[in-house]
């Protein structure tokens, strides 16, 4: 039963993983545009070729008195007769972070046609970790590890953790990133303004901003029920019977537009970007509007 | 019972339930549909939007009127309402109604006795006096006939049975006749014979009974019922022949005759072809004789009465050959001629060793007499006249002086070939000439015959001889005396005269030779009776012995005539079983004469009353099961793609008992399959490389855009011109035109099916070469060490040997360019073949490549011939995988061309010194 299921897993994270690159690699424009963003950002972000403070390892120096007994790397020491400190390379806030919303609302598609909200944010997201790690920049998922990684590596664990990972809000509201670091929310952004607000409003706490990437199914933005029909959330519970569905579609899609038009303005206030993707359109828009606007970021 | 014109209804109080349609019409009017279900996320944002708040919504107008319509079928099928078609004319006259009961009316009883139930209707209806009679003995004391009501006459129909020996008419007749001297019956009645179509010695005087009684109609089954029986089979040299009579024969009728063993597994099976006319229809059935010997029983498939089964006792058993023996044999048993016999016989026949008087007590069917035993004893003479086999070898004491046992009139002194002093080549077996019984045997060349005695020239007349020599003179003769028959092998039972007894030719002779012979029991015990053992009933099953069988004197078993003190059955006496069927030896069967006195015929196809309650009860349930799919419809839960096709499917099976179903035509599938072996055929005469089909679309696609991308840079690179790539599906396409196989392995890829996987075994025995390409970059090994599990689901099911990794001088690094690395999309990963591929036809060349590296992604190119996906390694990654796959190519191609040139220098070197 496991075992199948890690089956089944494992073959969506290759299909998931396929369709990012994919996305990514057809579209020879975004690919020299992510070489040269690459090699500027590459500068501000690799540059630092000094010990402080970081997670990766830098080098191994010779103990001096003032460094205090804690400093000592004893495994090393054990090697010779001389004392060793360990030092790590001094990161700045070069990781990016990823985050793909994983609630119940976003395994929601409308239709077999297109795919779920949930895998279409974890295709724009691969997309976006293949274009960085082809640049030396290095990702994480939010959340899900605290150590960034760059390479085919990383690329095969954030890509990994993107398409299965739970995507807990938790991640949002008491975000774990270093300070200064740019972060990739994908959402459908359902939840109340008020919500986004305070979560955003801790990231700018740690100096973070980014992209927020609002993927909309097309049924949501369009409305297309008519008839008696009764509207179930996906998390199950909640559930709402209408007469005539089609009476309640002008003041739904007014609701829906102001709804849009609060999340702009939450997103211009707090310095972020954000990029509206429908479902039905390919994925390779999405991709290139994310990547633009992480360059502009930079 | 409550009648409108020819329709009737057996409950019409149901019919009330009619008016409780508009109540139902009302109520159905006033429940709405069940709501649509759509799952919507930003349900948050709907809160509180207007609303028409709840409108009832009426169900359309034309589902309600479905509905009721369900209802009214419901309630009109409960009424039980009956079609009659009205008389032809008012009857008055009481019943008689004779119904034929014997094993003849077994196929046809169901008819009969819908027939004497619509009859027995009828006279239930007019208020008649209802009389039934059967013609069969049941073996129990026989009732008074008297006229009664239908609710007797139908008592009396419902336990009345086929009964498994013949009807007796002629009793009936006497029975009718005193009946109506003592004025129970009197004239007129309506009487109606069914008869079951079969001509009897009696017959006419049943119908001179019966039309003293009133006019008479004589209804016979149809013809298709109309009743079979099987003769007794004849035993025939290479099997037996098989008849079956029938007694109506004016149209051409295909029977199947199927023999069984004792433990009831078919032995083997005939079909017998009526030709109009026809009485009689005969097969022969091939068999070999151990397993002739097997069977106990021949029955007639489709047809279930006592005639249809033919039990055959244990004349039908091995064969009890007798060899006949003398004190002198018993020295050197490689020496004896019988110990060639008794080699041969063995495995077919129950052989029993004795002198002449033990074997002749043993009532043995076939003798045997070598030529040291040789005898004109009259007691053999009997035992040839009485139907016994008697097979005879040849020897210098035939030679010097024959007897009266022979076939043919011998010369003097015999013939020898190939002697010291003699120029003449010893003599071949030539081929059997079509009359013997060994007809069909090969020739065995390499038997010779040294020795032989020879027939007097005139006496060896060609229906005599049942094989020769190359030269023409007789090697086997036989004549048949009375009603058995002497066989003469020219030469000895043992190698000494020829090599006939050494060769496989000679124990096959023989056993065709039993075919002759009709088992084991040739005399009857003359005293003690017969015991029935098993019985046959009417329905031709085998049963206990019913309560009214006695014993049958031996003497008399053989003119037994069938009857309920006889019944049909094994019968057993000692040790010997035997049996007593239906049709005797001297049974005809002849349809019943049209000139019976006073006779008018009809067949069993009267009009009937007709019920169509459970007609409407099916149409109401299959409509309930339409407005299920209508209702679900409705409210919007039919999966889209599901839907339309579903309910179009269900509403043309809903309506089609209301409607008259088209004929339904058998799709011709000829043309398809022409067309797949076009194809094939493209494949076979061009050079290809085919990819395997995985059922996902995405895959296929990337397969044939890599192949047909290599096949382009091979073609541009090299001599080798392929064609563009095919798609194979291993289930259903033959495998063996293509040199070369990509097969990516999906990770919920199956077992192969049986067929599949003997496909794939035979081109890889043939030398086909399959790269199975998991196309993952060993994810799972390197993330949790376990084996991809569609490659081990694939693997297993083929068999692949012992594999290694490609090691360093291996002929795929330099079959056409110098590589010590096999990129693909990913790179880095082993890549396996076979260890030690020195297979039958392979040649040393590896059967299989087993990588992960997604070859064919790099292989393929994009619509502006540039790459179609990136690639780990770049572009010249890229170069490198198209050129480790013109290096497969020449692989699949070529083998180990290149592992030999490889050798060319040791043996240069070897050669110079």
């Amino acid at each position: 039963m496991s075992q199948g299921a890690n089956r089944q897993d494992e073959a969506r994270v290759v299909a998931l993983r396929h369709e990012g690159e994919d996305a990514a690699a057809s579209l020879p424009s975004l690919l020299a545009e992510a070489d040269r963003i690459a090699a500027t950002v590459a500068q501000g972000v690799h540059g630092r070729r000094r010990s402080g403070i970081g997670e990766t390892f830098w080098q191994y120096r010779h103990h001096r008195p003032e460094d205090g007994r804690q400093a000592i790397d004893w495994r090393q020491s054990a090697r010779s007769d001389q004392l060793f400190v360990r030092q790590n390379e001094w990161e700045a806030a070069n990781t990016i972070w990823l985050w793909r919303d994983g609630s119940a609302s976003m395994r929601y598609a409308s239709s077999r046609n297109h795919s779920a909200k949930i895998d279409r944010a974890a295709v724009c997201q691969i997309a976006v970790a293949a274009l960085l790690t082809q640049g030396g920049e290095r990702v994480s998922v939010l959340g899900e590890s605290a150590i960034a990684r760059t390479g085919a590596l990383g690329l095969e664990r954030a890509s990994r953790r993107l398409a299965l990972g739970p995507g807990d809000a938790a991640s949002v509201e008491a975000p774990n990133i270093s300070r200064y670091g740019r972060v990739v929310l994908a959402s459908d952004f359902l939840d109340p303004i008020e919500t986004w607000a305070s979560r955003l409003s801790r990231f700018a706490a740690m100096e973070a901003h980014g992209v927020l990437l609002r993927v909309v199914d097309p049924a949501e933005e369009d409305f297309p029920y008519a008839g008696r029909t009764r509207f179930e959330h996906p998390g199950g519970g909640e559930s709402l019977l209408f007469g005539r569905a089609e009476e309640a579609r002008s003041a739904y899609r007014q609701r829906w537009a102001e709804h849009g038009e609060r999340l702009a303005d939450l997103a211009r206030q707090y310095g972020w970007s954000l990029v509206t993707h429908r479902t039905d359109r390919p994925a390779t828009s999405a991709v290139l509007a994310l990547f633009r606007a992480l360059a502009r970021d930079v | 019972m409550f009648a409108l014109g020819p329709l009737s209804f057996g409950a019409p109080l149901a019919l009330a339930g009619l008016v409780t349609l508009p109540l139902l019409w009302l109520l159905l009017r006033a429940t709405p549909p069940a709501p649509k279900r759509a799952i919507f996320p930003p349900l948050r944002l709907l809160l509180g939007a207007p609303d028409d708040a709840e409108t009832p919504q009426h169900a359309p107008w034309w589902l309600i009127l479905f509905r009721l319509l369900i209802a009214a079928l419901v309630i009109i099928a409960l009424a039980r309402p009956v079609w009659t078609p009205p008389s032809v004319e008012e009857e008055t006259r009481p019943a008689l109604i004779v119904m034929d009961s014997g094993w003849a009316s077994a196929a046809a009883w169901n008819d009969m006795r819908q027939e004497a139930e619509r009859l027995i209707d009828e006279a239930e209806r007019d208020g008649r006096a209802v009389t039934l009679v059967t013609t069969a003995p049941t073996g129990q004391a026989i009732p008074a006939l008297r006229p009664g009501n239908a609710d007797s006459a139908r008592r009396q129909l419902e336990t009345a049975d086929p009964q498994p020996w013949p009807a007796d008419r002629g009793a009936t007749a006497e029975r009718l006749n005193e009946a109506r001297s003592n004025d129970i019956l009197s004239a007129p009645m309506a009487v109606t014979w069914l008869s079951d179509g079969v001509d009897s010695r009696d017959a006419a005087d049943l119908s001179r009974a019966l039309d003293a009684l009133g006019d008479l109609t004589v209804i016979e089954p149809d013809a298709g019922r109309a009743p079979l029986g099987l003769a007794a089979p004849e035993p025939a040299a290479d099997g037996l022949t098989v008849s079956v009579l029938r007694a109506g024969s004016d149209f051409p009728r295909t029977v199947a005759v199927t023999a069984l063993g004792s433990d009831g597994r078919a032995i083997a099976r005939t079909d017998l072809q009526f030709a109009a006319g026809e009485g009689m229809a005969s097969a022969d059935i091939g068999l070999p004789l151990d397993l002739r010997n097997r069977i106990a029983s021949l029955r007639l498939d489709g047809s279930s009465s006592a005639a249809s089964v033919r039990l055959l006792g244990d004349q039908w058993q091995r064969p009890r050959v007798g060899l006949i023996t003398l004190e002198s044999d018993e020295g050197q048993p490689l020496l004896s001629d019988l110990h060639y016999v008794r080699s041969a016989l063995g495995p077919h026949a129950q052989l029993i060793d004795g002198d002449l008087d033990a074997l002749l007590a043993e009532d043995v069917s076939v003798l045997i007499m070598t030529d040291s035993a040789r005898s004109d004893d009259q007691r053999i003479v009997d035992f040839v006249n009485e139907g016994g086999v008697l097979i005879r070898f040849a020897g210098p004491r035939l030679a010097a002086q024959g007897d009266d046992l022979l076939p043919v009139i011998l010369r003097e002194g015999g013939r020898l070939f190939g002697g010291s002093l003699n120029w003449d080549e010893p003599q071949r077996i030539a081929g059997f000439p079509d009359t013997s019984p060994f007809a069909g045997l090969p020739a065995d060349n390499s038997a010779t015959i040294d020795r032989q005695v020879l027939a007097q020239p005139g006496s060896a007349t060609p229906d005599r001889v049942w094989a020769r020599l190359v030269d023409g003179t007789p090697l086997v003769t036989a004549e048949r005396r009375a009603r058995g028959w002497i066989i003469l092998f020219h030469v000895t039972a043992s190698p000494d005269w020829s090599d006939l007894p050494l060769s496989g030719l000679f124990p096959r002779m023989l056993q065709r030779l039993m075919g002759l012979s009709q088992g084991g029991s040739a005399s009857v015990p003359g005293n003690g009776a017969w015991v029935l053992d098993q019985a046959l009933d009417a329905g031709g099953q085998l049963v206990s012995a019913p309560v009214s069988a006695r014993p049958v004197p031996a003497a008399a078993f053989d003119t037994a005539i069938v009857s309920p003190v006889a019944p049909p059955g094994l019968y057993r006496l000692g040790s010997a079983a035997s049996a007593l069927n239906v049709i005797g030896a001297d049974t005809r069967m002849e349809p019943l004469p049209r000139d019976l006195p006073g006779a008018r015929f009809a067949g069993l196809d009267g009009p009937r009353a007709q019920h169509f309650d459970a007609w409407l009860l099916a149409a109401a349930l299959v409509m309930l099961a339409l407005d299920v799919l209508i209702a679900l419809g409705l409210a919007g839960r039919l999966p889209a793609r599901f839907g339309t096709a579903t309910t179009a499917a269900l509403l043309a099976l809903g309506l089609l008992p209301l409607a008259i179903a088209p004929p339904v035509q058998a799709q011709d599938t000829t043309s398809e399959r022409v067309a797949l072996s076009d194809e094939m055929m493209q494949a076979a005469l061009t050079l290809r490389f085919g990819y395997v089909t995985t059922g996902d679309t995405a895959i296929d696609a990337r397969s044939e855009a890599g192949l047909a991308g290599l096949s382009q840079e091979i073609f541009r690179r090299s001599a080798m011109e392929p064609e563009p790539p095919l798609a194979v599906n291993v289930n259903t396409d033959e495998l063996i035109f293509f040199p070369m196989l990509y097969w990516p392995v999906t990770r919920d890829a199956g077992p192969l099916s049986p067929e599949a996987s003997r496909r794939v075994a035979a081109y890889l025995a043939a030398g086909g070469l399959i790269i199975f390409d998991t196309q993952d970059a060993d994810i799972s090994m390197l993330r949790a060490g376990a084996p991809h599990p569609g490659l081990v689901n694939v693997l297993d099911s083929i068999d692949v040997p012992a594999l290694s990794q490609i090691p360093a001088d291996h002929v795929l690094t330099r079959a056409f360019y110098l590589l010590q690395e096999f990129p693909g999309r990913y790179t880095g990963s082993p890549v396996w073949v076979e260890a030690n591929p020195d297979g039958a036809s392979r040649d040393g060349t590896s059967g299989v490549i087993i990588g992960s590296h997604d070859w064919a992604t790099a292989w393929a190119r994009g619509d502006g011939g540039g790459a179609a996906a990136p690639i780990d390694g770049g572009e010249r990654q890229r170069e490198m995988a198209i050129r480790f796959g013109v290096n497969i190519a020449m692989y699949a191609l070529t083998g180990n061309y290149k592992a030999d040139q490889v050798h060319v220098p040791d043996i240069l070197e070897r050669l110079g010194q």
